[in-house]
């Protein structure tokens, strides 16, 4: 009987931690407002700010010092690529420099003197593009349009060049069509766009980043004010300090449950983003991925002395976190102790475990290096937040004797 | 309220100082996480470059043709062949792994179809839920694999006995050069380094200036930091602001030393105005937290809302995806951050160096930013003494 009246107990506190918990979080306007604003209006706000997905109709000057009918055809199909947007051809390559200057073009293309002339004499013609590097984002659509359109010029001049062929060449020549054609697919990102790539990472790190804070508030809160001497029954036996951090882990994966149903769940469907990810695969990586973070806030609790002091530590660090995770550069073209530190944080897994399944249909067998990692996480983070808990218990009892 | 003999601006300077020393924290946050920041940003790329990223090829010719196009391909700097699959299932798995960043089908019967001029195509396949990484391969692809296309009709032409000349001229009468202008080798870290540093600082200075106010309002320390001012709340905050001003103001031009000093990021300009823009950011960053804080002095949720805004930055900075491209509303409320004029200043500073004349509105603004906190400091002064606010969290 005495194991079952223990059993009995430790649920009894367990549920008690969570209402417990959930009265916390309920009654803290700045806790409320960290989860409001972080999970939906940032959950949104990002999804708006990255709607338009691609760059279109960036600005360029075409310098056209040829002024030929080919040279106007050019600037046509330049104008008319959905990239590029051709805003002046009717000034010198100074005056163009001086829009560039001033940011109001991202991009130069000129067309020198006698670039139909030379092609009418049968010589290579060359036109130059000066592109700006202050975004990537121009320089690739620059360089998109501009291959299209030279490409296309070719195909259709090309027949006007056998006249500069020996007559006895022109048949064999106009019949080398070459038959090997290469042919170019982007995978996994069906608009091509930069929003579709970056917003289902950014809503992984943000689940991560709202529940450090959160955490980082109420265990801070509790140091502050030594509430946590609440918890000072854990200390007296080895499955106290268990259910301590277990009912404030469920209650949180309760919480999270709800807004990655948000995030992850909703918006790509509101949103149009890629989510060709099975659904039980995805809840099968949130298991870990929010025990692991829950886990690894507790034990960071160590740290922090009060409610808003955490937040300087965590909040600087998000954009961080995407790089961390290999979503955007390359992990193994970083450093090895980055590469090391991927290994560390939940969001850095998690993040690209997420983006694996989510936009690239990969199963679990596909995400097992991830996977595994966060269930190593979710043991080592647990007895460090364990460890942590009861460290902290320990201090606040210490500084209450002492009073 | 009594007159301290003291001058008040040197009383709260000391104040602040004592205050720093007493807690880890502020160093933390001074000192130890910007130091962090410069390490994380100078050391992510590496050396910048994508370079020997990993690709697959599926080779189902298995002919010298094939395997000379595979030579081609992995000589290529920017990618390196790792893996060869049987079929291109296979490789569409490894991809999803991301073992390899993309990969290259040359069908069976390649070299036969080729040689008797029928038809055939090579495809490559780059990932594009990594866009960043996929581009790059994209562009390594097309650039190695369009003068394979191009191949058969040039030796057409040569058994022609046509000169080279004569048979690029036919092929391609048209050609481009293309420019990418002060990044000419399209380097990440000249790219991200410097303004996704300062991205990182902004916020430490934002959610910084938030805690130094707001932890007097919480810790009932506001009174004495008054008197210590005499009554006056401007002395109140330069007083406090300085230590923080120049000790980020250091660690912003140490940071700009490692980045253009140690790691050569190509510059023009000098250090000076590059220098001053940073310390101005930190100026501006300063103000614009004041400003959030004072409208509502309730330190939980203002310091929650400033490291919103503070992420924010690292979006409407525009760096990554241009700040015109977005809706104009967004790319109207980008410039509400001073790390939007950084950036604007800073890439102007660093991409030609065109010269003040082009940027000097962004100066100004963040100058003007120190404007609008001055009009709510009796409100702010007012809090402190009615202890207001006191009691939401």
């Amino acid at each position: 009987m005495k194991a079952f009246d223990n059993i009995k107990l430790f649920f009894t506190r367990l549920t008690e931690g969570i209402i417990d918990e959930i009265k916390t979080i309920g009654t803290s306007y700045a806790i409320v407002l960290v989860l409001m604003g972080g999970i939906f209006v940032y959950g949104l706000l990002y999804n708006y700010m990255y709607a338009p997905n691609e760059v279109t109709n960036a600005p360029i000057a075409v310098v056209d010092k040829s002024k030929t009918p080919l040279s106007r055809e050019i600037i046509q199909m330049l104008d008319a690529t959905p990239e590029l947007m051709v805003r002046t051809d009717a000034l010198g390559y100074y005056e163009a420099q001086e829009l560039m200057k001033r940011n109001e073009i991202v991009g130069i293309i000129y067309i020198p003197h006698q670039f139909e002339t030379k092609i009418q004499r049968g010589e290579e013609a060359l036109f130059t593009t000066y592109q700006t590097t202050t975004a990537f984002l121009y320089y690739l659509a620059i360089q998109k349009a501009t291959s299209f359109v030279m490409l296309t010029i070719n195909d259709q001049i090309r027949p006007d060049q056998l006249v500069f062929l020996p007559s006895k060449d022109v048949p064999a020549m106009a019949q080398a069509q070459s038959p090997v054609s290469v042919v170019g697919q982007a995978l996994y990102n069906y608009t091509e766009g930069y929003g579709t790539y970056l917003i289902p990472a950014v809503l992984m790190v943000i689940i991560f980043q709202t529940l450090m804070m959160v955490i980082a508030m109420i265990s801070g809160e509790e140091k502050e004010t030594n509430h946590i001497l609440k918890y000072k029954y854990a200390l007296t036996s080895k499955s106290g300090i268990v259910q301590v951090i277990l009912s404030k882990t469920m209650t949180y994966g309760l919480l999270y449950a709800l807004f990655s149903f948000f995030l992850l769940g909703l918006m790509p469907v509101i949103f149009d983003l890629p989510n060709i990810g099975k659904t039980m695969d995805i809840v099968h990586l949130l298991i870990p991925y929010l025990l692991a973070s829950s886990f690894f806030g507790l034990a960071a609790s160590v740290f922090y002395t009060d409610s808003d002091a955490p937040i300087l530590m965590i909040a600087f660090f998000s954009v961080g976190l995407i790089f961390l995770s290999g979503v955007s550069y390359p992990l193994e073209l970083m450093p090895w102790y980055w590469r090391v530190a991927h290994f560390i944080f939940p969001a850095a897994p998690g993040t690209l475990a997420f983006v694996k399944i989510n936009s690239m249909g990969a199963g679990i067998s596909e995400i097992s290096v991830e996977y595994i990692t966060l269930w190593i996480q979710c043991i080592v983070y647990f007895i460090l937040a364990c460890w942590a808990y009861r460290y902290n218990i320990r201090k606040a009892v210490k500084k209450e004797t002492l009073k | 309220m009594k007159e301290n003999k003291q001058n008040p601006l040197l009383a709260v300077l000391k104040r602040e100082i004592d205050r720093m020393i007493s807690r880890r924290i502020y160093f933390g946050v001074t000192i130890i996480l910007p130091l962090f920041c410069i390490l994380f940003m100078a050391t992510i790329f590496n050396n910048g470059q994508m370079e020997n990223i990993p690709i697959g090829v599926v080779d189902m010719d298995g002919t010298a043709t094939s395997r000379n196009i595979i030579r081609n391909v992995d000589a290529v700097p920017t990618m390196t062949v790792t893996k060869h699959f049987a079929n291109p299932a296979e490789a569409r798995l490894a991809t999803q792994r991301k073992e390899i960043y993309g990969y290259m089908v040359i069908p069976s019967d390649f070299e036969n179809r080729m040689m008797d001029g029928k038809s055939t195509t090579i495809n490559y396949y780059y990932h594009y839920a990594l866009l960043s990484v996929g581009s790059e391969i994209l562009g390594a692809f097309e650039n190695v694999l369009e003068p394979i296309a191009l191949t058969p009709t040039i030796m057409k032409g040569a058994s022609l006995g046509l000169t080279s000349d004569q048979i690029m001229s036919f092929i391609m009468p048209t050609n481009q050069r293309s420019n990418a202008l002060f990044n000419p080798d399209l380097d990440y870290s000249v790219y991200l380094s410097n303004p996704f540093f300062f991205v990182f600082l902004q916020i430490l200075v934002l959610l910084t200036t938030v805690y130094i106010v707001g932890s007097e309002l919480k810790f009932h320390t506001a009174e004495d930091w008054l008197e210590k001012a005499n009554g006056n709340m401007l002395i109140a905050i330069v007083g406090k602001f300085i230590p923080y001003t120049i000790i980020f103001s250091c660690i912003a031009i140490f940071g700009n030393y490692i980045m253009f000093g140690m790691l050569h990021i190509p510059f023009s300009c000098g250090f000076l105005p590059l220098n001053l823009s940073s310390v101005l950011l930190i100026i501006a960053s300063q103000a614009l937290a004041l400003f959030v804080f004072a409208i509502f002095p309730v330190m939980g949720i203002i310091i929650s809302i400033v490291s919103m805004i503070g992420s924010l930055g690292a979006t409407l900075c525009g760096v990554t995806f241009p700040a015109p491209d977005m809706y104009p509303v967004i790319h109207g409320a980008s410039y509400l951050l001073p790390i939007r004029h950084f950036v604007m200043i800073n890439q102007n500073l660093l991409y030609g160096d065109y010269g003040f004349a082009y940027t000097w509105i962004n100066w100004v603004v963040l100058i003007l930013y120190i404007v609008p906190p001055l009009f709510l400091l009796s409100r702010l002064k007012r809090v402190i003494i009615e202890h207001k606010y006191e009691g939401i969290r």
